[in-house]
């Protein structure tokens, strides 16, 4: 390959383009890199479908706090030797009542409380982990995320549980993009809008529970609202923005896989890599080609 | 007292450990009042993660972390500015993707590298402990420059936290004054976070200005009160840390001790506030 690139110009560019193919054929040939690519995949649809239910609603930064502010169930479930993952979706419970709790008086606004509870909640994991002498690798994994790692049982619930919370956004969706769009409107129509809100915090929970394995806690709200945001640039319409964010998030998957697998990188980070990457692009294309639109329709 | 509250600074890197918590601590809680008053504790989140990448860069190639962490956290400060300015996109969203976009490629650059796991331990958990004296000062400087922006933008900063309108009608520049304040949270960021790691930082920028909010409401007072929080947190929390290791055997990190305290103090107040309100209004009540 060295020699070629030397010889002909054009050829660096088909050297790139086999590089590609090779490592699509490693991936398809081997077990662990097909398992890998599955779970990114259903991962990255699947955060692209409530991720824009989650961009309306503006709950990035409840996101993020509750990937962070579950630390403590994850570091108690691996003292008392109990499923992680299960300690912290028992924790995000707490953390949804906390921030509620503590933005209740008007002197403080919700993105107080919710920093609050992010920084708290995640140092009191800290201080527990502090106070247990030595462990720290399971935990590694669960801020970066080892898509190389998950097992056939991780997929099989990862899917599953993409199925669950696709069939209740669909049975829900008229209540939810609703009271996202029309708080008042909603509750005077006679919808239940806190009941509609915590079934929301719900299915982003346990979105965020079966993303974990694969890209980690803080790169698991890369995947649920780059995708989506990218989406809503391109398109206004709910339930479209819904359709392109899961094929944008699916592909998000399979090209950072793809990437990290050439460039030797982390596997979950390329994938937010590239997540960021087609947001930023879509930013810049985005609005040219809808100027261009509206021209051309000007002109007919 | 004095075995409790004194004799813990005896020790050279327990009182390197104090200065750069109490400079942190009165920095923090000063610049945060302009966060809790411009909703902007999201933002603050956001930075602490987005400086990750350039010192990932400088360690790889052997520049100055501080400058590296400085140069992205100027460059997502301006970068989030810029793109708050497209209505398309929403603040929050802009926000958790550049916190993550960012973060994610620090953890690509380390990932290529050794042992990337200590690494990001240290960003996230913070040594507060082993400060040396060159961090104190460039800790220093950098807050003195954070204190200097608001310092002089005090009046526009507060008069766009309340009446983002009524600026721009007064012929203000909201993108530029936006930067402004955003970089004086990227200065404080990026002075703690060598020292003090990511949660640290967040919650001495959120907690103490948010128990002022609770106890004034008054931009001047808040200011006092949030400084003088986060003084006393940092100051007992290392007491508090240092206690429980050495009489008690239970190992506290320093870092997540004070981030509790302050969490522990910001309960505190929300009830007591909120039972002397409840106290007042029925006296009130029985006085009509």
């Amino acid at each position: 390959m060295g020699r070629g690139d030397s010889e002909l110009d054009g050829w660096s560019l088909s050297s790139e383009l086999r590089l590609v193919i090779t490592s699509l054929r490693d991936i398809v040939e081997s077990d662990l890199l097909r398992r890998a690519l599955i779970e990114a995949m259903i991962v990255g649809a699947l955060g692209g479908i409530i991720g824009v239910h989650l961009v309306v609603r503006r709950l990035s930064f409840t996101a993020m706090a509750l990937t962070h502010a579950t630390f403590p169930g994850v570091v108690l479930a691996a003292i008392l030797g109990i499923n992680l993952l299960a300690g912290s979706a028992a924790f995000g419970v707490l953390v949804v009542v906390a921030i509620w709790l503590a933005g209740r008086r008007p002197e403080v606004d919700n993105s107080t409380a919710t920093g609050v509870v992010l920084a708290g909640g995640f140092a009191l994991g800290v201080l527990l982990l502090s106070a247990q002498a030595g462990f720290s690798r399971d935990l590694t994994a669960y801020l970066v995320g080892s898509v190389l790692t998950v097992t056939t049982r991780d997929v099989i619930v990862a899917a599953v549980s993409a199925v669950v919370i696709v069939i209740v956004l669909a049975v829900l969706h008229q209540a939810l993009v609703f009271s996202a769009f029309d708080r008042v409107g909603a509750e005077s129509a006679g919808l239940r809008v806190v009941w509609i809100d915590l079934a929301m915090l719900a299915l982003l929970e346990l979105t965020l529970v079966v993303s974990l394995p694969t890209v980690g806690t803080i790169l698991s709200v890369a995947l649920l609202v780059a995708p989506a945001s990218t989406a809503r640039l391109w398109v206004d319409r709910i339930g479209a923005s819904m359709v392109l964010a899961a094929v944008i998030g699916a592909l998000c998957g399979l090209v950072g896989l793809v990437v990290s697998n050439m460039a030797d990188t982390a596997a979950g980070a390329t994938i937010a890599v590239v997540a960021g990457a087609t947001f930023a692009v879509s930013l810049v294309i985005a609005p040219m080609v809808q100027r261009q639109r509206s021209a051309s329709v000007r002109l007919a | 007292m004095y075995h409790l509250f004194v004799e813990p600074f005896a020790v050279g890197f327990m009182q390197r450990a104090l200065t750069v918590s109490l400079i942190i601590g009165a920095v923090g809680g000063v610049i945060g009042v302009y966060v809790v008053l411009r909703k902007r504790a999201f933002f603050a989140d956001t930075l602490t993660h987005t400086v990750f990448p350039g010192v990932a860069i400088a360690f790889v190639a052997g520049g100055s972390l501080w400058l590296g962490a400085l140069l992205a956290g100027i460059a997502s400060a301006v970068l989030f500015t810029l793109s708050t300015t497209n209505r398309r996109v929403d603040d929050d969203a802009a926000m958790a993707i550049l916190l993550t976009t960012f973060f994610a490629i620090g953890v690509m650059v380390v990932s290529r590298i050794t042992t990337y796991t200590n690494d990001l331990v240290v960003l996230l958990f913070g040594r507060v402990l082993t400060v040396d004296r060159g961090e104190i000062i460039t800790a220093a400087v950098l807050g003195t420059a954070a204190l200097l922006i608001v310092a002089v933008l005090h009046k526009e900063l507060v008069f766009q936290a309340f009446d983002p309108e009524g600026l721009r009608a007064a012929g203000y520049p909201p993108v530029l004054l936006d930067l402004a304040a955003n970089i004086a949270v990227t200065l404080v960021v990026v002075a703690a976070i060598q020292a003090v790691g990511t949660v640290l930082v967040i919650a001495l920028l959120v907690t103490p200005a948010a128990v002022a909010r609770l106890l004034t409401r008054s931009v001047g007072p808040m200011i006092a009160a949030g400084a003088t929080v986060g003084v006393a947190c940092g100051y007992l929390g290392l007491v508090i840390s240092y206690s429980a290791s050495i009489d008690h055997e239970l190992r506290f990190a320093a870092g997540a001790t004070i981030v509790v305290l302050l969490t522990v103090v910001f309960v505190v107040v929300t009830l007591a506030t909120g039972g002397a309100r409840r106290l007042r209004a029925r006296r009130v009540v029985t006085v009509q």
